[in-house]
């Protein structure tokens, strides 16, 4: 998909959270990272319409997304960074299944789909668990399952790997890298970033750093240091 | 969480919950206008019987009445001591009649189906742009799916209180709870709307 | 209604349940043991204000009503809105309305801590307690046929239980307003 954002820039409380950005997103990797309260989660809110900017306009395919974002939301998923808040319902298929409500698809034909994005996902067997009970891992794959299913063109993962032990983290990698979706990752988590088209870099609201990822991470590493 | 149906294929198990909720709402209104005691105590050997034919087991039974069979054998007493005797029998087998229906329908319905039932009743408010049925199930899951999560929580909180040597209080625990719990709105409502759950 | 206000409710229900599980205040003093739920409904009303703290008591009621033994003492089923204490139950609804239409209406966030903490006492006290009972001792008198000026002279015990209550809610009810104001203002 195309995001295109036209001068966005968000003031909150009398505060700029973010400076205005002016680009266009279309690869099919696109890493977003700087330091904790950079502005990196406003930037991406700002492409599902959760957050609006206060300036300037954000396009996706061409629909504002001020206007229309029910219309935007339907092609974009979005992964919180605390996949706990993300689980609406008690039980990971209800919840799964809450997605495609509104679809007007056959009970027996949702039932379906959820079951074989589970086992898309290898976690077939959480169908029925209660979400409260699943582990940090389980519980991020679970979060991805519900937005996956709704079959989102364009996905946004925040910080997806915090948290998770190794070996979740390398599970979680390898979902996300195994994806046909075009996809933006915010990530602490760097190496998650190889092969990406694209990054980001963000500081004080203000985006500094825009190019492949060698670049943009050594650029990082300077201002971090 | 626990809930109170229990599973079987007895006769009210297999009754719809619609025909079971009206069947309690009226024998809750019949109750009252009956006043002669040899009637209540037909009805109520009938509600034994329908209560029998769960047929759930005597410790289920009497972990289901006996808590408000409590409450109910004080105040009937208590009738009976301040106003007369009668009265204080007459309320004493409407309560008790009133029950033990509820208890049958309550352990042979599934939840799902009293929710479906709520949802009916609610379509009509919906039509008066009251609010969106749909928001009722969707708002129930919510609780449920939350319980546990606070319930952690507030163990946590209390374990923090212990771990610093402060002795944990109700009001010292109360405000943090409320405070990081509340505080999860909106990124959980930011979900839903991300989700596009409400259409 | 705004999505934010339907999670607000569902999880300040979550909490009212959650205070129906843990063990009840003791208050030493007093030798009935008091549940800590009521205190939740007054909250309710005085964090989230009125028309969330209802939804948030209707929410733990519909709940009770679908088979969850979620009520004080693990109580729950259809059956609780057909027995002698129903009116109690579901005073909680006006309660809330009651506590939070005082708090919206009392408190500004320019009155002192002090001021704050009395109006939310007086609101908790009419909502909580004088509403809460008006209801349920009228519940009580007629369901069971005690009459209402016994009906109100038993429920006297509890008075002195909710008061403190009430004192809780009103300190928890302004501490939760400095770190994270949700009541709406109405003055």
């Amino acid at each position: 998909m195309d995001i295109r954002f036209e001068d966005a820039e968000v003031r909150f409380a009398g505060r700029t959270v973010l400076l205005p950005v002016r680009l266009d997103l279309t690869e099919r990797r696109i890493g977003i990272i700087g330091l904790n309260g950079s502005g990196k989660t406003t930037f991406a809110r700002l492409i599902n319409g959760l957050v609006r900017p206060s300036k300037g306009r954000i396009l996706v395919d061409g629909l504002d997304v001020t206007a229309e974002p029910d219309a935007v939301r339907r092609q974009v998923g979005y992964i919180f960074q605390n996949p706990q808040n993300q689980i609406i319902l008690p039980i990971v298929r209800d919840d799964i299944a809450l997605g495609l409500k509104n679809s007007r698809l056959p009970k027996g034909e949702i039932e379906f789909r959820v079951q074989a994005m589970l086992e898309r996902l290898s976690i077939g067997e959480l169908g029925g668990r209660r979400a409260h009970e699943l582990s940090g891992g389980e519980l991020q794959l679970a979060a991805l399952a519900a937005i996956l299913v709704t079959e989102p063109r364009l996905l946004i993962l925040d910080e997806p790997t915090n948290q998770l032990d190794l070996r979740n983290r390398n599970r979680v990698l390898q979902t996300i890298t195994s994806l046909p979706q075009q996809l933006i990752v915010i990530t602490h988590d760097l190496g998650l970033l190889d092969g990406f088209d694209r990054v980001l870099l963000f500081d004080q609201g203000r985006l500094v750093g825009d190019g492949v990822p060698a670049d943009v991470i050594a650029q990082y590493e300077a201002l971090a240091a | 969480m626990k809930t109170l149906y229990a599973e079987g294929d007895s006769i009210l198990h297999r009754a719809s919950a619609r025909s079971k909720l009206v069947g309690l709402l009226l024998a809750g209104i019949l109750t009252f206008l009956v006043t002669s005691i040899p009637l209540l105590i037909g009805l109520l050997v009938a509600s034994a019987l329908l209560l029998l034919s769960t047929r759930l087991g005597l410790k289920d039974l009497l972990r289901r009445l006996v808590p408000l069979a409590v409450t109910i054998s004080i105040l009937c007493g208590l009738t009976m001591l301040l106003q007369t005797v009668e009265t204080g029998i007459i309320s004493l087998l409407r309560l008790t009649l009133l029950l033990l229906v509820s208890t049958a329908v309550t352990a042979t319905t599934a939840i799902s189906d009293v929710m479906d039932e709520i949802t009916a009743a609610a379509t009509p408010l919906e039509r008066l742009g009251l609010l969106r049925a749909a928001d009722i199930g969707l708002a129930i899951g919510l609780v449920i799916r939350f319980v546990p999560e606070v319930a952690e929580r507030y163990e946590v909180l209390r374990d923090a209180h212990t771990a610093r040597g402060i002795r944990p209080k109700t009001l010292s625990l109360l405000v943090p709870l409320i405070i990081l719990t509340l505080r999860d709105a909106d990124e959980i409502a930011a979900a839903i709307d991300a989700r596009g759950v409400r259409r | 209604m705004a999505t934010k206000d339907i999670v607000l409710a569902a999880l300040f229900a979550a909490i009212i349940i959650l205070l129906g599980i843990v063990p009840a205040i003791s208050l030493g003093f007093i030798p009935v043991p008091v549940t800590a739920q009521s205190l939740g409904v007054m909250l309710a009303g005085a964090v989230l204000g009125a028309k969330r703290g209802v939804m948030a008591t209707l929410l733990v009621m519909l709940i009770a009503a679908i088979g969850m033994p979620i009520l004080a003492g693990g109580r729950g089923g259809i059956g609780v809105f057909m027995a002698p204490t129903t009116g109690y139950l579901i005073g909680w609804a006006f309660a809330a309305a009651v506590t939070g239409y005082l708090a919206e209406r009392l408190i500004t966030p320019e009155q002192t801590g002090l001021t704050q903490i009395v109006y939310f006492f007086i609101a908790s006290v009419i909502g909580g307690i004088v509403v809460l009972y008006a209801l349920g001792i009228t519940w009580v008198a007629f369901f069971t046929g005690i009459g209402l000026s016994k009906a109100f002279l038993g429920s006297l015990i509890f008075i002195p239980g909710d008061i403190l209550k009430a004192g809780i809610a009103a300190l928890a009810g302004r501490a939760v307003m400095v770190g994270y104001p949700l009541l709406p203002q109405r003055a």
